[in-house]
């Protein structure tokens, strides 16, 4: 066993080592993006580089001088991510609990034929999509920007719950079934509390997709209704460039929301899981 | 299976309504239209058969896009998974707050591609950046942003979003690699295999499946790579990092050139669906064996 134990000593060396240098490579760009959205930042003039300023909240306040209508951006990207993930998720989860339920030939095919389409790149599409949306007074509408939103994750949805509702053991829907039980029913008292937490999960992570859109909300809106990765394209156009204190802050509270979320259901978030159907 | 076929249709109709309307329908009529000399604005519409692809096809700038995308992909994918599976890999073992490593895995997909561009634009800088702040300490002289260099931009370009999606890899990774049961890497340990075996006998075998998958997305996220370049260098200098997305969103929305974008956007998409077949057979070839 001693061999074993060498390994394994080898191996929380090895672990350490690359668990330090992953956290320094991927949180380190963070970190000096919210010191300088809290006023503190590098002097690369002075040799060696100094730092320069004093810890402050100003930069926050700065966002809302430079972009008049950044909380108003908030609140509409936070309610069309939210709008469109319980769309996209309510709409997967049937199909997926009637895929996952269903024999019939293609069923397999029809399920990754559907990870092909999540991989599909909206570009492919958007553009003569913005011409039907105009064309049916759809373009610069909240409900035009939720529509396209839960279109372009909905395959990525219902792969992932198509996963998750085939490990699910169908025996209690074949009690309730016998027992008289209907469709919503079934999938309201039983399906969907013995998925729940795979449903919280891909709720969230089609949240954050949503959230951090840029291409479709470009081409859906005209001015109207604004979100977050919008308001940031518009930091660097019109002839101006914003100051990087105020331009780290705008992104630190781009982020913390999404932040919070995955922290908050951190635990839900373990059982989201690509479950590849066809294969065993 | 007690689904009749009216609960089937009653389950499906939502999806189908939302996908066929949303995109299924543009995505064809889109396809349709790149044959004809259809613009929204335009007047008389008639057939083009392929001339708007040849217009494309004959462009330098989309060349160069074809060009870059391609390396972009074959460079970032590989790295995408091997540095995610690698993470994957040292935390599969129980570790302290494992919740904790999970949520930061996913820190840095939680930047949108946006506000990366814009981080490391800033980064990248010589007056405040991280770049010349450690070569400062190091003694060296700043180095000018790499972004604005025509042999750097592209590089780059793809380490920014390696930084963003590998990450991402090891959190999707890491849930298939902790339920491989701890005795069958024991087993693997104690015949003296090397760590490598251990990856490609004890791994890869019983991840194949999901990295198979995960493959597909990551492709499809490389070729469509859109708001990853808009900011961090807009598709510049000269060239050297514009993408086929890219230039298709000029051309439909600012050159207002609308059959010469839609006809490109088509072209990414039948180098997706390409890929997208490759892959169904990969996964067939499984399933039968």
């Amino acid at each position: 066993m001693s061999g074993l134990r060498a390994q394994r000593r080898r191996d929380g060396v090895t672990r350490a080592v690359v668990l330090t240098a992953a956290l320094a490579v991927f949180m380190l760009p963070l970190a000096w993006t919210a010191l300088a959205a809290i006023g503190l930042r590098a002097n690369n003039n002075t040799r060696p580089p100094s730092w320069v300023g004093s810890p402050t909240l100003d930069h926050f306040r700065d966002v809302g001088i430079a972009e008049p209508a950044f909380w108003q951006e908030i609140a509409t990207s936070t309610a069309s991510a939210a709008c469109a993930a319980a769309l996209t998720v309510a709409a997967s989860l049937l199909a997926a609990y009637g895929l996952a339920r269903s024999r019939f030939r293609g069923n397999r095919l029809l399920t990754q034929a559907f990870l092909v389409l999540a991989s599909l790149p909206a570009m492919a599409y958007v553009i003569p999509l913005s011409d039907l949306m105009r064309r049916s007074q759809l373009v610069d509408t909240f409900a035009g920007l939720v529509l396209t939103e839960a279109a372009v994750t909905a395959p990525l949805a219902i792969y992932v719950l198509h996963g998750a509702l085939s490990q699910l053991s169908s025996e209690w829907e074949e009690a309730a079934w016998l027992d008289g039980a209907g469709l919503f029913r079934v999938i309201g008292q039983i399906v969907v509390p013995l998925a729940a937490p795979a449903i919280a999960a891909t709720t969230i992570i089609v949240f954050v997709l949503d959230w951090n859109l840029l291409l479709v909300p470009l081409v859906m809106t005209a001015g109207q209704i604004k979100t977050v990765p919008l308001a940031m394209i518009d930091f660097f156009t019109f002839e101006r460039e914003l100051e990087w204190p105020t331009a780290a802050a705008a992104l630190i509270i781009s982020l913390v929301p999404v932040v919070v979320l995955v922290t908050v259901f951190h635990r839900v978030l373990d059982r989201f899981a690509l479950n590849v159907p066809g294969f065993d | 299976m007690r689904l009749t076929r009216r609960d089937r249709l009653v389950l499906f109709a939502p999806l189908v309504v939302l996908l066929t309307g949303w995109l299924v329908l543009p995505a064809v009529l889109g396809l349709s239209a790149t044959f004809t000399t259809y613009a929204p604005f335009g007047v008389a519409i008639r057939l083009s058969g392929l001339q708007n692809y040849a217009a494309v096809l004959r462009d330098g700038e989309f060349f160069a896009a074809v060009r870059n995308i391609a390396i972009f992909t074959i460079v970032a994918v590989p790295l995408e998974l091997t540095i995610g599976f690698t993470l994957a890999y040292v935390l599969r073992r129980p570790i302290g707050r494992r919740w904790l490593w999970r949520v930061l895995l996913l820190v840095p997909w939680l930047v949108s591609p946006v506000a990366n561009g814009v981080m490391w634009r800033f980064l990248f800088g010589s007056a405040t950046g991280l770049i010349d702040f450690g070569l400062g300490w190091l003694g060296r002289p700043d180095i000018a942003s790499p972004i604005s260099d025509v042999r750097l931009a592209l590089p780059t370009t793809i380490a920014v979003e390696v930084w963003r999606i590998a990450p991402f890899v090891a959190f999707l990774v890491l849930p298939g690699l902790s339920s491989i049961p701890t005795e069958r890497w024991e087993d693997a340990t104690l015949s003296g295999a090397p760590w490598t075996r251990q990856v490609l006998d004890v791994a890869l075998p019983s991840l194949r499946p999901l990295l198979l998958a995960l493959t597909m997305l990551l492709i499809g996220l490389a070729l469509g790579t859109f708001d990853g370049v808009l900011i961090l260098t807009g598709g510049g200098p000269g060239t050297s990092t514009v993408t086929p997305a890219l230039y298709s969103y000029k051309q439909a929305f600012e050159v207002n050139d609308w059959p010469t974008g839609a006809a490109s956007a088509w072209l990414i998409a039948a180098g997706v669906l390409g890929a997208g077949l490759v892959y169904l057979l990969l996964a067939r070839k499984r399933q039968s064996a």
